[in-house]
């Protein structure tokens, strides 16, 4: 355990329940501040990523079938990559990684860069059922 | 700077350089051992690394010849080569970014996190090849990545939050 890792780690962590606690009262528009998406902002287009602030705010409010109508893919991947990327935070903590890893392989890795890839493409196509993927 | 070093055949780290440097002050890794950084082609004994040896604490390398001892004593040992590489990497050790790279495409919205991915999932291709080096390169960039698209979201959060700061201002 090293103690100024673990100091990062509180901050981080801290920080997140604050956005949390926010996007969960104020909903996912209450932030005038709030950039929003570039991508989206500048082309019009939907990036992977588009609808999670939605999707975050509707799951906070155990909303989840509607969580997955504005990210299906993201609704999928993010609590997977958050279990990921917290066993490489544990390992962190404590100067050596953990014997044991979220590991999908390299087909695996291949499966979610086409996933992702082919997610951000299909969801920019306006005819149903495309639409589906994208927010409404 | 992140270093890898090696005891006894097992890699471990990685360790920053202030904590490598304090490693091998209080003997706990000692000049002949091998250490690794990213950007180095190949791990070398720490006694040979010049960024580790020319400040801080002297390093207690066993003299290359040159020094006159005992006809007596054992001759000296020479600082470790290289490990073969797959004695030295666990594979398992070298870290993907595949998750942080997905966290950023999905919280960021820009592009390069998709590039994270892309280099994320050829880490694991290059390990599965046994291109260990190639896999450590991978990795590096993938992280890089990931920065890059995690200090550009800040950067635009921070204009943001200007911007609406001035346009309150103003009103």
């Amino acid at each position: 355990m090293q103690r100024q890792r673990a100091w990062w780690l509180a901050v981080g962590l801290s920080a997140l329940a604050v956005a949390a606690f926010q996007l969960y009262q104020r909903g996912p528009f209450g932030q005038p501040w709030l950039p929003g998406c570039l991508f989206h902002n500048l082309t019009g287009l939907h990036c992977p990523g588009c609808g999670m602030t939605r999707a975050a705010h509707a799951t906070l409010q155990g909303r989840l079938g509607e969580a997955f109508r504005y990210n299906p893919l993201g609704m999928i991947l993010l609590p997977l990559a958050c279990i990921g990327v917290g066993i490489e935070v544990i390992g962190w903590l404590r100067g050596k990684p953990l014997p044991f890893r979220l590991n999908v392989g390299a087909m695996g890795a291949c499966l979610i860069v086409w996933l992702v890839v082919g997610f951000w493409l299909l969801r920019n196509i306006p005819c149903w059922p495309f639409t589906l993927l994208s927010p409404p | 700077m992140q270093w890898y070093y090696s005891k006894n055949g097992t890699q471990l780290g990685p360790v920053e350089e202030s904590e490598l440097r304090a490693k091998l002050a209080s003997g706990a890794v000692s000049a002949a051992d091998l250490v690794w950084r990213e950007g180095m082609p190949d791990w070398s004994a720490a006694a040979r690394v010049a960024e580790l040896s020319a400040t801080g604490a002297p390093l207690s390398a066993p003299p290359l010849g040159g020094v006159t001892q005992s006809p007596y004593s054992p001759p000296q040992s020479q600082p470790a080569p290289a490990y073969p590489q797959t004695r030295i990497y666990q594979d398992s050790d070298i870290p993907t970014n595949l998750w942080q790279s997905i966290v950023v495409t999905l919280m960021c919205c820009l592009p390069f996190g998709i590039v994270a991915i892309v280099y994320a999932a050829k880490v694991d291709e290059l390990k599965a090849r046994g291109d260990t080096a190639g896999a450590m390169s991978a990795a590096a960039s993938s992280r890089t990545w990931c920065n890059v698209s995690v200090l550009i979201w800040v950067g635009i959060v921070v204009v943001s939050v200007l911007a609406n700061i001035l346009a309150a201002g103003s009103r």
